[in-house]
């Protein structure tokens, strides 16, 4: 371009919008961010809030649909004085320490099972994932029928076989009969996940070891302890970690077998918050009873977390 | 002169009005859609929800208003209210069960206007109703319809054994030892389930006790009366019942009659009116009488329900339309409450005489003379305090313990220190 005899060189093109864009999605912590960023206001919107306004209502004197106030912890240390609460408290050990125990020593005898060579293996697989397919509302409406005062098939084929005395154990309305029913239908609920975890460590194991043990003159049982279980830690503090949690937080089992009963000897937090927060209307109560244990859980998932931290490095 | 050109009216016309629909929320009255939509329960007689939703219809018809009715299981109501509530959204009418006006009083709109109207032409609510739905002065909700708990029976084993129609509960307590004899218990749950609370109240009621004064506030459960029932309780569990009342839920009384292994049960009439549509054979066997009375008179456990609108609703104007064509015109009333088969009643008292009650012989010993009609928490005020008292099963739960090898003094201090902390909360 000439200007009078001069020449000038033209402007520089400003880089288009596209490649601005471009530019900004080639730095990785932009990209990363982008990508990150669903993720986040979906936690933010359904866990975050949701827990901090249960965190709000737990030292509150919220009410349904009424003004609420602050009023400090009074809503953990009210509960504490309730018979219901203490009872409720010691049943959520019980029913979590059986559940967890015997869903641990059942899936770990079920899973080395099931890495036998087997026909149909398969099948039997996926036969094992039934009762966690189901939803937990429906299967336990069946074991409501099984342990049923007038109709119970327990019963019947105990009696049958001779190893109960007429008219066998009252499932549902004594105490001890209770808290073993929903531990069993728990058991029963959450094996699978137990079996098919431990199952997936299982197949991970390298058979090398398996053969350099036997040739050292491993037995079976030194095998396992040696090689398998070592193995396998990891795998079974997730599973316990996991399984902890959710059996402490159970609900729709004993909501449908027991309602809470006989006498409250099966309430768990779960139920015995429901109860409180939504039937009654005092939701701050029911928060405080939902997060009594938060803490306690906090710590175990922190311990079992280093500790599965330390087995990977 | 400036003059307004066409284009320059109409496009701060249209302006305007787009920014005044935005600001209100409602649309110009041309392009209205009235609508209301109406949250109610899985009914226990199925056969009212199909005869709403054909008024309902009607109702569009007649109206020009669209209803929309949801239904919903009656443990869910709970959760779904406190949901509705806290998001300020959800439907315009909401079906409420016994004392939840009382739950939600703040939340709902005032229909004293429409309950005048209705007792106008029917006569005054039912004391159960009117305690319910009436808070501190103010009615929270309409009266529809109610269902009591009355005594159904095995009439054949009475007559094979020649037994006599319990009057009162030391009459139920004869005759339920000779029907254990015969393999036909009396099935009163004593578990955590609303029904074991029904029966329980009566019995205390008619003995005198009570568990919250009428003040609201003084909890009485620790009485000379309480401990009365307890010991009925204590000698019907023993000699008249099974063990497996224990672990009952609301609907096994019902099973226990209808398939032929209770001789007495205490419960509506659903029992019955499901054996008559199932055409099992006990159907022909049952029949009912009014709840046993005691020294302190003849009490029943009622279930009134009644209808009430949501402050945060839009549509109150139409959603009371709908009340006052279901509730207000005596031919809808009766329609409505015919297809219930006596299951839901009427709520008001000059149509206790209802025609329902003569479409089966079954149903003479539902009439309503000479009983007190009573709530949960009777006779305390339906509070929050007082809810938590029945929600918590306290009674029912200290009658179990008391069964099961507590003392009847220990049973009564339990259920009375657990009802003061809830007093004190």
């Amino acid at each position: 371009m000439a200007i009078g005899g001069i020449r000038v060189a033209a402007p520089a093109s400003r880089p288009s919008l596209r490649a601005k864009v471009g530019e900004l999605l080639d730095r990785e912590q932009w990209l990363g961010s982008i990508f990150v960023s669903p993720a986040l206001v979906l936690l933010l919107l359904l866990v975050a809030y949701p827990f901090c306004m249960a965190l709000y209502f737990s030292v509150s004197n919220a009410f349904i649909g009424r003004p609420s106030h602050f009023i400090g912890v009074r809503n953990f240390i009210n509960l504490w004085e309730s018979d219901a609460f203490r009872q409720t408290f010691q049943n959520a050990f019980v029913f979590c320490g059986a559940a967890v125990g015997a869903k641990l020593v059942l899936g770990v005898s079920l899973a080395l099972l099931l890495n036998q060579q087997l026909w149909f293996k398969r099948l039997i697989r996926g036969a094992v994932l039934l009762p966690w397919v189901i939803p937990t509302a429906l299967s336990t409406l069946g074991w409501t029928w099984m342990f049923n005062s007038l109709y119970s098939v327990v019963n019947w084929t105990g009696l049958a076989l001779g190893i109960m005395d007429p008219p066998g154990p009252n499932w549902l309305g004594q105490k001890y009969y209770a808290m073993a029913a929903v531990i069993i239908v728990n058991i029963w609920r959450g094996l699978p996940f137990f079996a098919i975890t431990i199952l997936a460590g299982l197949v991970a194991i390298p058979k090398e070891l398996y053969e350099a043990a036997e040739a050292d003159g491993a037995g079976p049982f030194s095998r396992f302890w040696y090689v398998t279980l070592p193995l396998l830690k990891g795998v079974l503090a997730i599973v316990v970690l996991f399984s902890t949690i959710f059996t402490f937080s159970e609900f729709n089992i004993v909501f449908v077998l027991t309602h809470g009963g006989p006498i409250n000897s099966t309430h768990l937090f779960a139920t015995l918050a429901r109860q409180v927060g939504l039937e009654t209307g005092r939701i701050g109560e029911g928060a405080a009873i939902s997060l009594y244990l938060f803490p306690v859980l906090m710590l175990v998932v922190w311990a079992q977390l280093r500790f599965v931290r330390k087995q990977a490095y | 002169m400036s003059g307004i050109t066409r284009r320059h009216f109409l496009t701060t016309t249209a302006g305007t009005g787009l920014a005044g629909i935005l600001a209100t929320g409602v649309p110009p009255v041309l392009g209205q859609q009235r609508e209301v939509s109406y949250l109610c329960w899985n009914n226990f007689a199925p056969l009212m929800d199909k005869k709403l939703a054909e008024i309902g219809q009607r109702f569009t018809k007649d109206t020009g208003i669209k209803l929309k009715i949801d239904h919903i299981a009656a443990a869910q109501q709970a959760a779904k209210y406190a949901s509705e509530v806290q998001s300020q959204a959800g439907h315009d009418l909401v079906e409420m069960r016994m004392h939840f006006p009382w739950l939600y009083d703040s939340q709902l709109i005032d229909l004293g206007d429409l309950v005048a109207d209705l007792e106008k032409k029917y006569g005054k609510v039912l004391s159960s109703a009117g305690e319910t739905a009436r808070v501190r002065g103010t009615w929270r909700a309409v009266p529809q319809y109610h269902a009591m708990f009355v005594a159904t029976y095995r009439e054949d084993l009475f007559k094979k054994a020649s037994l006599k129609i319990p009057d009162t509960w030391e009459d139920l307590y004869t005759a339920g030892k000779e029907l254990k004899k015969m393999g036909h218990p009396v099935g009163i749950p004593i578990s955590q389930n609303y029904d074991s609370i029904s029966t329980a109240g009566p019995v205390l009621w008619s003995s005198g006790g009570q568990e919250v004064d009428k003040d609201g506030k003084t909890v009485r459960i620790n009485s000379p009366q309480t401990a009365q029932m307890i010991e009925w309780y204590k000698k019907m569990f023993r000699d008249c019942m099974e063990p497996e009342v224990l672990s009952w839920d609301d609907a096994s009384n019902n099973q226990a009659i209808q398939q032929g292994k209770a001789g007495w049960i205490h419960n509506p009439v659903s029992a019955y009116i499901v054996a008559k549509q199932m055409k099992l054979p006990t159907a022909d066997t049952i029949n009912h009488h009014r709840t046993p009375g005691g020294p302190a008179g003849r009490h029943e456990t009622d279930v009134p329900r009644h209808i009430g609108i949501w402050k945060f609703s839009k549509n109150a104007e139409p959603a009371k339309e709908f009340i006052r064509y279901l509730l207000g015109k005596r031919e809808t009333y009766d329609e409505f409450i015919m297809s219930a088969d006596a299951f839901n009643l009427p709520v008001y008292e000059k149509l206790q005489d209802h025609p329902v009650l003569k479409t089966d012989p079954k149903y003479a010993g539902l009439k309503a003379e000479g009983v007190q009609y009573h709530c949960y928490g009777w006779p305390a005020p339906p509070s929050d305090k007082v809810q938590l008292i029945t929600n918590s099963f306290i009674m029912p739960n200290m009658i179990a313990k008391a069964v099961t090898g507590t003392s009847t003094k220990d049973a009564m201090v339990w259920a009375e220190n657990e009802m003061k902390k809830i007093m004190a909360g």
